[in-house]
């Protein structure tokens, strides 16, 4: 932080000689302290799950919701400052409101985390304003079935539509990551807070460029990342939050919900067996290293 | 309300709404339009006749009007109305497929439609019905009559001519037609509208909306309406 | 408080409700046409202006200017089709500097039936729009509501029935210039012969690719008047007379004092 006492970094709007506007960068700062966010996007869904830290025995578990439903069919999880978090949310379910207001329908993913990504990068502009200080994850399902126009009335030929294409784009999963800067990009799987690095590393064996991860496994491994990211600050009590939004035809039904908490359970206990066993695995092949390395030859 | 545009105004009996009563001189398209379904896509037809008064103000004008790629509407009722509502339809689509980088819906398209004619329902007299084709959906059929609600249709008739085939049309209409039959179909059914529609006439024009595009089809009274058929 | 004051209207449709007829409109008679040939377009008008029953202007100009190759040409209340084009000419000049391009014939359309349709038909200007342009020619009418149509031959004004009937039977694909010309000068013949609203003589203007614009003014004047053979002036000595007496100068200088004018050719005669 060699830039400290240069000036540069008390405004937003103003540049460094070098191009970069300090207060998003330490708008990031606040994002890197914040508990881990993750989401994973599966073949027919999205997870969305977060690490809340327990900063006082006096808060009732359970309460305290830090994932937030935009419409029926998005939802955010965001890392960093809290509140900023929930401004964004607001924001984001003004931008789905206005978009069935204009269009009739629910508003595409991809679509919802453009708007969010200009509505942040202008915080960026103005001396009067500070940035965003999260980076939110914007999870969701665009619906694959013919939607009907809010308020119309009948349904066409019985027959159906004539003309539809065999294997044309019909919706799907959605996952972006916003950052302070207003940048966004689409992803497999976005991780960000304080355990961003060891969750990235987990969610990248996960190989989910294939589209192979079903969505109940998603929620498993989603669970198990969290439990790993939060592995370097283990002296903190947490509390995991998950929700899910499945295709039509699985259990959320295009709905952003609350992963069932016999399921969240249940991934919470394969997570702490997972790391258990992974300490077990470390153990043995510490024990067997050389054996492994004359393998490799 | 007395002032200038008539429209909306309550009749003698106090109930019955006059909503299509034109300004004084206004440009009107006594009309027969439809579109349709069928097993490839959809199809849009209409007469040519526009009229103010008794003249005929246009004996070959296009009420097919484009708004997307593979989005038309056939419009009734008021013509600078029906055009004015067209053309910011058309503005706020191509701004649409700008912005989300892709073609929209017909869905969208309807939804645009029926706001504007909803919210504007007292200085407007149109009634328009959107036909459009996307692989997604395949084709559709929407129709917003006077009031400015949004009916989604296997089929839809409209204009002052479309009184005179009900008959016709419930009875030769059916589902999955090729795109001959349906081709047929309408042409037959809007042969009968200007037969009997005395602000129906001219030539009958066709738009065919599939997988391929658009295809625009004419037919002229001088040979029966049997062709030149394909003009594009 | 600025733009259209309705009180007017207002009171004649509260008159009315009680029974009492409206003030009778009158209708601002013109006879106006275009027509595309194969190299340009070609439109046309008459040159009366009335107010009531009276011809207020037997020699009016209704061909106006927009851009260089873009012309326009109104029917319906005078100062409605003056001002609007005037305002429209005066964007797509804006337009042409700040776009660095020519204009375009189907900009000008688009922005006259904006504008006309925000008015809601209480502007009165009825046109036909022509030019050439990069892309090609155009041929518009635009209605006072805000209604446009796109044809090869138009006529618009209260002679527009008389004007096409012209065209229907003669028109035929692929003019010439000439052809064109002498085309829409029979269709506005038709008007001043026949419309009672439209009368003395016929403007022209051809806007064609690669040219400039030619603005025929009274191309034909077939109401030019004639001579007349006969006047109400008397040769001298047509009152006979009983007996003469004459009064001069010096005789004058009895009874008031005379001046005498200056050497200055300037100053008024004085026949005495």
């Amino acid at each position: 932080m060699t830039s400290i006492g240069t000036g540069y970094d008390l405004s937003n709007s103003v540049f460094s000689p070098d191009g970069r506007n300090f207060q998003v960068e330490y708008a990031v700062k606040a994002v890197e302290n914040g508990g881990t966010a993750i989401g994973i996007r599966c073949k027919d869904g999205v997870v969305l799950a977060v690490e809340k830290i327990i900063t006082s025995k006096l808060l009732k578990p359970g309460s305290n919701k830090r994932i937030a439903t935009v419409d029926r069919h998005v939802g955010i999880v965001s890392a960093g400052l809290v509140p900023d978090g929930r401004h964004f949310v607001s924001r984001a379910r003004d931008e789905a409101s206005s978009w069935r207001g204009v269009y009739k329908g629910p508003i595409p993913i991809s679509a919802l985390s453009n708007r969010l990504g200009s509505y942040v990068q202008a915080y960026t502009l103005y001396s009067s304003v500070r940035p965003f200080g999260v980076t939110a994850i914007v999870g969701g399902w665009d619906s694959e079935a013919e939607l009907a126009v809010d308020g119309q009335v009948g349904s066409g030929p019985k027959s159906g539509s004539g003309g539809k294409v065999e294997g044309a784009k019909t919706g799907g999963p959605g996952l972006y990551m916003i950052e302070p800067s207003g940048l966004y990009w689409g992803y497999y799987g976005a991780a960000t807070g304080k355990g961003r690095q060891a969750a990235k590393a987990e969610l990248e064996k996960l190989d989910l460029s294939s589209g192979t991860l079903s969505l109940v496994d998603g929620v498993k491994e989603a669970a198990r990342i969290i439990y790993v990211a939060h592995e370097d600050s283990k002296d903190k009590e947490f509390e995991l939050e998950m929700t899910w939004i499945s295709s039509l035809d699985g259990p959320t039904k295009g709905r952003h919900e609350e992963v069932p908490k016999d399921l969240l359970e249940e991934a919470e206990r394969a997570a702490k067996r997972a790391l258990e066993g992974e300490d077990e695995e470390e153990d043995a092949t510490k024990g067997n290293s050389n054996e492994t390395e004359r393998m490799e030859e | 309300m007395v002032g200038h545009g008539m429209t909306g105004m309550l009749g003698e009996d106090g109930i019955h709404v006059d909503m299509n009563h034109l300004k004084k001189g206004e440009v009107n398209l006594g009309t027969s339009i439809m579109a349709i379904n069928f097993n490839g896509g959809v199809i849009l037809g209409a007469d040519s006749r526009t009229t103010t008064g008794a003249y005929i103000a246009n004996r070959v004008t296009d009420k097919l009007t484009q708004v997307h790629d593979t989005i038309w509407c056939c419009r009734s009722g008021s013509a600078a109305d029906t055009q004015a509502v067209a053309d910011i339809v058309s503005y706020h689509l191509n701004m649409y497929s700008i912005v989300n980088n892709e073609a929209p819906s017909t869905q969208v398209a309807a939804a645009l439609f029926q706001e504007l004619c909803y919210e504007n329902k007292d200085m407007l007299s149109a009634g328009i019905i959107i036909a459009g084709y996307d692989p997604k959906h395949g084709g559709q059929v929407y129709s917003i009559p006077l009031g400015g609600s949004l009916h989604k249709q296997p089929y839809s008739i409209g204009g002052s001519g479309s009184t005179y085939i009900y008959g016709y049309c419930d009875k030769h209409w059916k589902e999955d037609m090729t795109e001959q039959e349906g081709i047929d179909f309408v042409r037959g059914a809007l042969q009968e509208a200007i037969k009997w529609d005395g602000s129906s006439g001219g030539v009958i024009r066709l738009v065919v909306l599939t997988s391929q595009g658009a295809q625009r089809h004419l037919y002229l009274p001088d040979n029966g309406y049997t062709g030149p058929g394909v003009t594009n | 408080m600025t733009g259209f004051d309705f009180s007017n209207y207002n009171r004649n449709a509260a008159l009315h409700a009680k029974g009492v007829p409206l003030p009778k409109a009158t209708s601002t008679g013109t006879t106006i046409v275009g027509c595309i040939y194969d190299n340009g377009v070609v439109i046309a008008a008459d040159t009366r202006a009335t107010s009531g029953p009276i011809v207020a202007d037997k020699n009016c100009e209704k061909l106006h200017y927009i851009a260089p190759k873009i012309w326009c040409a109104g029917a319906g209340t005078a100062a409605d089709t003056e001002f609007t084009t005037a305002l429209i000419s005066s964007n797509i000049e804006l337009h042409a500097l700040s776009t660095g391009r020519p204009p375009r014939v189907i900009t000008c359309m688009t922005m006259l039936k904006q504008h006309l349709f925000r008015y809601q038909g209480h502007i009165g200007a009825y046109l036909v729009v022509a030019g050439v342009d990069p892309t090609g020619i155009g041929l518009f009418t635009v209605h006072a509501h805000g209604s446009t149509d796109k044809l090869p031959y138009v006529t618009m004004g209260s002679g527009s029935l008389a004007a096409m009937s012209v065209f229907e039977s003669m028109w035929k694909p692929n003019l010439d210039r000439d052809g064109a010309v002498a085309l829409c000068a029979e269709a506005i013949k038709a008007g001043i012969f026949n419309d009672l609203g439209s009368g003395s003589n016929v403007d022209v203007c051809v806007i064609e690719k690669d040219k400039p614009t030619q603005l025929l003014r009274n191309y034909i004047k077939p109401n030019e008047r004639g001579e007349k053979e006969r006047n109400y002036r008397f040769p001298k000595g047509t009152t006979a007379y009983l007996n003469q007496k004459i009064i001069s100068k010096e005789d004058m200088r009895k009874y008031v004092s005379v001046e005498e004018a200056s050497g200055d050719p300037n100053l008024m005669e004085v026949d005495i």
